[in-house]
């Protein structure tokens, strides 16, 4: 193992992910007493500086404009091994994950996928990554054993530091050397999602099968109006049923979501589902099952009908605001 | 004539894990071993390829002597040849020790045009295993596929992603990830289950695929896992009880208490 890495960087794709690693990152660096670093692509790395880097590789190639695996690798795995760094947080989009293994294995590095928890070690040496397998059963702790340590790191898990216009940072611009790649993108079908994206949403009121009939949505409908949360729902109500489209459902293969909040209605709480609420700040189930798994999972819970439990739980806050 | 090995991972039933909070250990026993779902699509799916276009189809898995049943399931849903890799000293492997030794497989298969897997296993979801196994082979990856068209030797396929529908272009070989949308798996016929005991199923073990102790299971790991413990959750769990029209307000005032829920 090398000693000479130093530095901790951060990349993603979604400029916004990027900002949330530099968050972690900044904090990382300066216990590690190290520096920051942001790769990047585009023209302008001011924002980068502003969210905490010190430094900016500035990758700015027409063939890095959209995100292409084969491209991007070329490119990063090319800077890192010029510059060695220590650590690599990679943002866990769908193309970041599939993009950072491919990396590793390049670099014959190790890397943790979809970490939830980031430490340094005692003697300050490794980054101790968690993350949890068996949909949230199993909580690991792992070490990489080679450098640079890679962790992929999802949206909302960690927070931007503010944009400070006063920072200063080095912009280094960087003329990748990159392979004609080996696929192409011939068309983009943007998805038609009803109103806010589910991954976007402060507020998500999810339902399962213990909503009865289609209609009865209007329940769960007329709830998030109340309080302006999106609709989300388990896997059997878009997969099986249909009655949402397939980019509502959350879980394991669908959506995973980070709201403030949110409410698991007449979900009983299977390991797929649970996978892709871990990152909710508050969880409230309602499911008529006392027994119900949802509830070991959950911050607040109602045993009772959610026909009954939901219209009782938009007039409390009705009349909550009345009295204010 | 297209050639399609499908990797095949054989994983717990998940939705029968459970935890024992009084030892705080994950329960497997009794708990059956399965094809982790998106594997059973790759499956599918090189089979659907084969009934259109010819060819074979080899399901690939590493794993236990006991992922021969997965295997076995794999034959019966029409592949027609199976690898089982399985040697004590892939124990301990992770995603990079894996791809490693499904690589050696493969580059002993030889013949072959595409590789399709799940692109996450049901246990770990770590989405490591497919693209590392592409990078080691160096061949071009496409992930998230929820549709596949051939066409001669262009693949062109749609991938799933947040927001969009991204659709692909590309050249056999590669290796294609798939998502559960992008077939039904087909549940094999009795006629199909018999028959599958008739069908080729060589295991190979570290030694015949040439391949050192050093590079393999817990030796062969690039990562290392310091601690596994079961997590029992670090909700607060409060149960709210009693009447709808006191629990309600109760529920209200502690989500505004919270800073979650805004009073309009």
């Amino acid at each position: 193992m090398s000693q000479e890495n130093k530095g901790v960087w951060v990349f993603s794709e979604l400029p916004a992910l990027a900002f949330e690693l530099l968050g972690k990152g900044r904090a990382l660096a300066d216990q590690l007493g190290t520096e920051l670093a942001a790769v990047a692509v585009g023209a302008n790395g001011d924002e980068y500086v502003q969210h905490g880097a010190d430094k900016v590789f500035l990758m700015n190639d027409p063939a890095l404009t959209t995100y292409q695996v084969d491209s991007y690798t070329d490119a990063i795995a090319a800077l890192v091994n010029e510059h060695k760094p220590d650590v690599l947080l990679i943002g866990a989009t769908r193309n970041g994950l599939e993009f950072a293994p491919r990396l590793a294995e390049r670099l014959k590095t190790g890397c943790v996928t979809e970490t939830t928890r980031l430490e340094l070690d005692a003697e300050k040496k490794s980054v101790l990554m968690d993350r949890v397998a068996y949909g949230g059963n199993l909580a690991e702790t792992h070490i990489s054993r080679s450098k640079p340590q890679i962790a992929t790191i999802a949206k909302g898990l960690f927070s931007p530091n503010p944009a400070d216009s006063s920072r200063k940072g080095e912009i280094v611009k960087v003329e990748p050397k990159i392979k004609p790649p080996t696929t192409k993108v011939l068309e983009t079908k943007p998805k038609t999602a009803k109103g806010v994206r589910l991954t976007d949403a402060p507020v998500i009121i999810s339902f399962g099968r213990g909503v009865r009939k289609k209609e009865d949505m209007a329940v769960i409908e007329q709830f998030a109006q109340t309080v302006s949360g999106a609709i989300g729902c388990s896997r059997p109500i878009a997969e099986d049923l249909h009655w949402l489209p397939i980019e509502q459902y959350v879980g394991l293969s669908g959506q995973k979501v980070s709201p403030k909040l949110y409410f698991a209605c007449g979900i009983s709480g299977q390991i797929q589902h649970l996978t892709g609420i871990r990152s909710s700040r508050i969880i409230v189930a309602i499911n008529n099952d006392p027994k119900a798994p949802i509830f070991e999972y959950s911050d607040y819970g109602v045993v009772g009908d959610l026909y009954q439990v939901i219209p009782a739980l938009s007039n409390a806050l009705k009349q909550l605001s009345k009295s204010q | 004539m297209v050639n399609v090995i499908a990797l095949v991972k054989q994983v717990y039933q998940s939705a029968d894990l459970k935890i024992d909070r009084a030892t705080k250990t994950l329960v497997t026993q009794g708990v059956p071993r399965v094809i982790s779902e998106t594997d059973k699509n790759a499956i599918e799916e090189a089979v659907r390829i084969k009934e259109k276009q010819g060819g074979k189809v080899t399901a690939v898995s590493m794993g236990p002597p006991e992922a021969k049943e997965a295997l076995r399931e794999a034959l019966a849903m029409g592949a027609d040849e199976a690898r089982l890799l399985t040697d004590p000293l892939f124990e301990g492997s992770d995603a990079h020790a894996t791809a490693n030794v499904l690589a050696a497989a493969i580059t002993k298969i030889v013949d072959f045009d595409l590789i399709l897997c799940g692109t996450y296993s049901e246990d770990l979801f770590a989405f490591q295993v497919g693209p590392r196994l592409a990078e080691i082979c160096n061949l071009p990856q496409i992930t998230y596929a929820a549709k596949i068209t051939l066409e001669g030797s262009k693949v062109v396929a749609e991938r799933d992603l947040e927001n969009e529908r991204q659709v692909v272009e590309g050249k056999l070989p590669c290796l294609i990830s798939v998502t559960r949308e992008i077939n039904e798996p087909r549940l094999p016929t009795l006629m199909a289950i018999m028959g599958a005991s008739k069908k080729p199923m060589i295991t190979w073990a570290a030694a015949d695929l040439g391949l050192d102790k050093e590079e393999l299971g817990f030796n062969g790991a690039l990562v290392e896992v310091l601690r596994s413990t079961v997590s029992v959750g670090e909700r607060k769990r409060i149960m709210l009880q009693g009447e709808m029209s006191e629990v309600a307000p109760q529920l209200v005032k502690a989500l505004l208490q919270e800073g979650v829920l805004k009073a309009s």
